[in-house]
């Protein structure tokens, strides 16, 4: 059972590297700097690594999906993200294409488990 | 908080240098929340920022994650082509020295540990850097590679884009190819390694000595353009092999390849006693031939025209080389 245990964590990880983009753009109609993010995640049940959340917000900003903006005001200056209109439009798409592949696999799991169902 | 600056410059000193000061800032604030979230923003200890240091990645991932692109030094696409060549380039020159073991040893049996040392000698020099010089070479290749790649990227691509099929005739046979490779390469080690036995072997009820070709009080110097010359043949050899068919490219290459071979090749052989210039009188002494005798005549005629008609045929060699690569290069 051990040998199963790694293949899936190396799996989960792997679909848990495509998700979390989704994730992190759902919740940033609102600015939040990065720290807030991944505790906001954890606390969703979407547990991500600073390390890993970090250079992500950056790639999406410089892909141009993220605006962001220094806060200098508070004791601890922090830089917040924010979805930029091309951003919004990107993270609505991508919850229609989400529902449809969730669906789709739904579907194929469940349909799995039918005919097995039915052969015996 | 000494530990978290050498964190925080341990990870940007591998960032490019614009975005070094906006990610410092940002890691010391995520560093500082987590530490806020931990322990308070009083007491803070060492074992606290180590242990929130460790959480984080190593600086080193950190980094690569920043950068977001692997670094290599030779990529996927050339990998498989860097393979075969090394793989190749390894095996001729390991079986070059064992061959120049296996001659001298032979000729001379008494002294077969020296050159059992010599051959070990000879492989753990000769192998790194046989390895190193093709990594190397495979690298430049590579940086230079990456240019075209990106310039390609972006372009609609159609199936009419596809190049055709080689013809037969177009095609470079691999063997071919590797044979050319290994024929270089045993000529390097010979010429390198026990270069005493280029010329006539003497015979007489049992060996009894090499009457040399060459001069060997300057043959040193020489060596290392006789090494490159046949070098600049294995790299051609190289070429035909990763590109597989003849293109103008390939030919242009070749052309110039060989005009190189071919300055030298002239320059060796007409620079000053490259031949052995005693062969002559050593030959009448090791008793082949009699002074006086009509063979002699004829050997010496043939010794003195030599530098003359090896320049031509290597001249119409090279030449035809360079002609054929052009011919195939433009059947369609």
């Amino acid at each position: 059972m051990a040998d199963a245990k790694e293949h899936l964590d190396k799996l989960l990880q792997e679909l848990r590297r495509g998700t979390i983009t989704i994730g992190v753009l759902s919740q940033l109609s609102e600015a939040q700097y990065g720290y807030s993010l991944v505790t906001m995640l954890s606390e969703k049940g979407i547990p991500v690594e600073p390390g890993t959340l970090y250079p992500l917000l950056r790639r999406l900003e410089k892909q141009g999906l993220l605006d962001s903006q220094w806060d200098t005001n508070e004791a601890r200056p922090r830089k917040y993200y924010l979805l930029s209109k091309t951003g919004k439009e990107v993270f609505d798409l991508l919850v229609v294409e989400w529902k449809s592949i969730v669906s789709s696999l739904n579907h194929v799991i469940e349909n799995e488990g039918d005919e097995k169902n039915g052969d015996h | 908080m000494e530990t978290i600056d050498r964190y925080i410059y341990a990870v940007t000193q591998k960032l490019p240098q614009a975005q070094r000061k906006d990610i410092a800032d940002e890691l010391r604030g995520l560093i500082e929340d987590m530490l806020e979230e931990r322990v308070g923003i009083a007491n803070i200890k060492e074992s606290d920022v180590e242990d929130v240091l460790l959480e984080l990645d190593s600086p080193n991932e950190l980094a690569e994650k920043y950068r977001g692109t692997k670094k290599y030094l030779i990529g996927p696409e050339l990998f498989d082509s860097y393979i075969l060549v090394l793989k190749i380039v390894l095996i001729v020159v390991s079986a070059g020295i064992g061959i120049g073991f296996l001659i001298q040893t032979i000729l001379d049996p008494i002294s077969i540990l020296d050159y059992f040392i010599d051959m070990i000698v000879s492989l753990v020099t000769s192998l790194p850097m046989a390895f190193g010089w093709t990594t190397f070479s495979f690298a430049i290749g590579e940086r230079s590679g990456e240019v075209k790649r990106k310039d390609l990227i972006g372009q609609e691509w159609k199936p009419s884009d596809l190049p055709p099929i080689p013809d037969e005739k177009r095609q470079i046979k691999r063997g071919e190819s590797i044979a050319g490779i290994i024929f270089y390469a045993i000529f390097i080690a010979f010429l390198a390694f026990s270069s005493d036995y280029f010329g006539i072997w003497v015979f007489q009820d049992e060996f009894t000595g090499v009457v040399p070709f060459l001069n060997e009080q300057t043959y040193g110097s020489y060596l290392m353009f006789i090494i490159l010359l046949f070098g600049f043949g294995i790299l051609k050899e190289c070429l035909k092999l990763v590109s597989g068919k003849w293109t103008y490219k390939l030919a242009i290459v070749t052309i110039i390849v060989n005009a190189v071979s071919m300055a030298a090749i002239v320059f060796i052989i007409n620079g000053p006693d490259f031949w052995n210039p005693e062969f002559m009188n050593e030959l009448a002494e090791a008793g082949v031939v009699t002074v006086g005798s009509e063979a002699f005549d004829i050997v010496n005629k043939v010794w003195d025209q030599l530098t003359f008609w090896i320049i031509i045929l290597l001249v119409i060699g090279l030449v035809w080389d360079a002609v054929d690569g052009f011919i195939k290069a433009r059947k369609k």
